[in-house]
């Protein structure tokens, strides 16, 4: 029976809070995880009672060993298992037996071996169930918590890490312990510190969850290999970021390029699983981060320093090139420099040296000592027109780095503004650098590091009061139609959908389509023409032929009836000659539209994210430069609207170069469209419509011609 | 041989492999979870094993031999029965 979110947290809670610990499968051997897990617990002060359950030691590290967890007399709230994998079962249930409902189990040899390793992990949680235990792992590090009122260092990993605000979850082990040797030497603490393994129970999602709930944790950092469910994911991200105001900074690893090898359309081939995830994460606010020092740098300003309320930033520095470092670098982040006040700009004059730049970046020269940054910068955090401010020391022979560090810190305590610094260099600045570190003052090695955090945290701030985006409901759209098309050709064994076909459920979702005909005589082909309004364009219908264009069986621009007829005889004579077997249905008849822009619009099922809608500009812009942007549906009309302004070229679309500007906003349109019809057809695998052709403001665009195959 | 003697010394072999009291050891007592095995000494109890019955044994099945019980019925199979 699976417990409810409640429960979870409940389970949680005694995993992070025990008064009682059991550690199955101790040994006497130091060196071995089963000792260096119980003896963590013991050495690094838990405050609660530890129990060693050890087949065949009386005692471990002087502490009384018990054969079975059945034999312990006191309540037991979290075992932690050290046993092989091959007897893990056996120890759970007789946690079951003993009522204990939380455990982690660390020992590896299960679903990451593959083969009877899945099955002692399906057994083992069969087992848990059973009894109602929620568990993390298996195949983990373990759990630390640094809260004084349990202190649990329920892992083997070399140190305990100090206390601080951030949580961080990993679904490596081994990463884990390289981030706490990186932390340790840059003196940052963590909340919760959390390998979950295999997430064969507890998942990475309920780890978020309660850590949104706790009042230690206020950023969350999360290493994921993959996401199992997507959705709901982005919808728990996004509840921590909104709901608890609180970071959510994810390093997803594993870039494969598989699923986009695979598919068969435009979007298919763009919307790799790397780029949809990418897009979800974005979309569900979420600060996507490549490596763990990036991650950290952002990490360290979320959680040591005021969120900053806008992008206007004062840079302080004794050193002219890095200020224009910085200053690049600012830019390059969509940072702007301050313009400081006539009052700023006065206690500037007067404070600094003559020679001193007042003007942002603020240089207080070479030989500044600590008096001269202190002015400039409590002048800077005090001017209303600046959002934050980044400060830049060289170290020069009179430098006073130390005092200079100190003062940085005790001016960004006086104000509710962020103060990030950056003392270049490594051996002369090693002390003041650790002392910014240890008064909570984000240190980066380089002024870009700096300004790339400055950004992060910008864009948190950006995403924590974004208003919900819910879809337009759409009342003109016919369901039943689409679902009717799409079953025909279903029980007809067909996975490519003919061009009326996928016409017809574009129409049915609203979509602009043109008007169309299926000719199936000469006759016929004038009639559909002349009804459809010239010109047209004319393409032979057969599933048989994939390349109508190269054979001669598409013509554009036909203008009458005369040039109708001849057409339809040209197409299929060609066609006919190219492809002698072929089945050809008829010749398919469409409105041409000349002029406007063309678009690509588009739909892929990722496996983990469902239904991803994809935008870009057509021809060589999707062919070659990619310039396309994806959302995960449902996209409601601020996320259309982005995702459209978002692509490199959308100049094109804007109005540039004398250009009519073109109409945008039916492009929005039609994205929320196609994300309703996403949303509702979960047969459509991928989804082409390839041009959208847009036209200038106020005209709409059309919809000229469109690919849709189906699952298997 | 008898299934009763290959038990008998299938359990000598385990009290000193596993340094216990044979008196402890019973058909289901499993290797790991009640005798408190690793993979070192249970690659040390299949080694005793085979000087103690002079009998070559297949690696792999022996390793998802997991009680005592399993042992004796394991063994069983590489000698001459009766």
């Amino acid at each position: 029976m699976s417990l409810t979110s409640e429960e979870r947290i409940r389970d949680l809670e005694q995993i992070f809070y025990p008064t009682s610990v059991a550690v199955l499968g101790a040994t006497k051997i130091p060196g071995t995880v089963p000792f260096d897990i119980f003896y963590n617990i013991l050495k690094d002060g838990f405050q609660g009672t530890i129990f060693p359950v050890s087949p065949n030691a009386k005692s471990i590290a002087g502490v009384r060993a018990y054969k079975y967890v059945l034999d312990v007399p006191d309540p037991v709230d979290l075992a932690i298992i050290v046993f092989q994998s091959s007897v893990v079962h056996l120890a759970l249930e007789q946690c079951g037996q003993k009522g204990i409902k939380a455990a982690i189990i660390i020992s590896a040899g299960f679903k990451e071996v593959g083969g009877a390793g899945l099955e002692r992990e399906q057994q083992m949680k069969e087992i848990a169930d059973k009894y109602g235990i929620s568990f993390i792992g298996p195949n983990c590090l373990g759990v630390i918590n640094t809260d004084p009122s349990s202190h649990l260092n329920a892992s083997f990993a070399r140190k305990m890490p100090q206390e601080g605000s951030i949580g961080f979850l990993s679904q490596s082990g081994a990463l884990c312990t390289a981030v706490l040797d990186y932390a340790q030497a840059k003196h940052i603490g963590f909340s919760k510190f959390v390998s979950f393994g295999n997430k064969a129970d507890i998942s990475d999602i309920d780890l978020m969850s309660y850590l949104r709930d706790d009042p230690k944790t206020k950023v969350i950092l999360v290493y994921l290999e993959e996401i199992s469910d997507g959705r709901a994911f982005m919808n728990a991200a996004r509840d921590i970021i909104t709901r608890a105001g609180k970071p959510v900074l994810v390093i997803k690893s594993g870039r494969t390029k598989e699923g986009a090898a695979a598919a068969a359309s435009h979007t298919g081939s763009l919307a790799g699983s790397d780029e949809v995830t990418d897009a979800a994460l974005s979309q569900a606010g979420v600060i996507r981060c490549t490596t763990i020092e990036e991650m950290f740098n952002i990490a360290i300003a979320l959680a040591y320093q005021p969120i900053p309320r806008g992008k206007r930033i004062a840079i302080v520095t004794n050193a002219g090139g890095p200020g224009v470092l910085a200053t690049d670098a600012a830019i390059a982040n969509n940072l702007v420099l301050a313009q400081f006040s006539d009052e700023t700009r006065e206690i500037f004059k007067k404070s600094l040296p003559s020679t001193a730049n007042i003007k942002n970046p603020v240089d207080v020269i070479g030989d500044a000592r600590a008096d001269r940054y202190r002015v400039a910068l409590a002048s800077a955090l005090k001017d209303p027109a600046v959002d934050g401010t980044l400060v830049i020391l060289t170290p020069q022979s009179m430098t006073d780095i130390d005092n200079i560090a100190e003062e940085v810190a005790n001016v960004a305590d006086q104000y509710d503004k962020p103060l990030y610094a950056s003392f270049m260099g490594e051996a002369d600045v090693a002390s003041g650098i650790s002392i910014l570190q240890r008064r909570s003052i984000p240190h980066y090695i380089l002024p870009e590091s700096m300004c790339r955090a400055y950004a992060g945290s910008l864009f948190f701030k950006k995403q924590r009061t974004a208003p919900p985006d819910p879809p337009r409901r759409f009342d003109n759209i016919h369901p039943a139609e689409a679902a009717r098309i799409i079953g025909e050709a279903a029980s007809a064994g067909r996975r490519y959908l003919r061009e009326e076909e996928a016409i017809g459920i574009l129409k049915a979702y609203g979509l602009p389509v043109l008007p169309f005909g299926v000719a199936t005589s000469s006759d016929e082909a004038q009639r559909m023409a002349k009804q459809v309004g010239f010109p047209v364009v004319m393409k032979v219908s057969s599933e048989d032929i994939v390349h109508k264009f190269d054979v001669g069986g598409v013509l554009v621009g036909i203008r009458d009836t005369q040039q109708a007829s001849e057409g339809f005889d040209r197409i299929m004579a060609a066609c006919k000659r190219a492809n002698p077997g072929a089945m050809i249905r008829g010749v398919y008849v469409q409105k041409m539209v000349t002029g406007g822009e063309e678009v690509i619009l588009g739909v892929k099922r990722d496996p983990s994210f469902g239904p991803v809608i994809m935008f870009g500009l057509g021809g060589i812009f999707v062919e070659i430069f990619k310039d396309v942007r994806f959302r995960i549906a449902p996209v409601g009309p601020d996320n259309a609207a982005e995702m459209i302004r978002e692509i490199r070229a959308f100049r094109m679309l804007a109005g540039a170069r004398g250009k009519a500007r073109r109409d945008v906003s039916s492009i929005e349109e039609c994205i929320q469209r196609l994300s309703a019809l996403a949303l509702d057809c979960p047969q459509i695998a991928e989804l082409d419509i390839n041009p959208l052709i847009v036209r200038d403001e106020g005209q709409g665009s059309f919809v000229a011609d469109a690919r849709i195959l189906l699952h298997h | 041989m008898q299934k009763a003697e290959i038990q008998q010394r299938v359990e000598k072999v385990v009290a000193q492999v596993l340094k216990v009291d044979p008196k402890d050891l019973k058909p289901e007592s499993n290797f790991a979870f009640d005798l408190g095995a690793d993979s070192m000494s249970s690659v040390a109890l299949v080694a005793a094993f085979e000087e103690e019955f002079d009998v070559e044994m297949e690696e792999d099945r022996a390793r998802e031999v997991q009680t005592v019980g399993e042992a004796v019925e394991f063994i069983a199979q590489y000698l001459p029965k009766n």
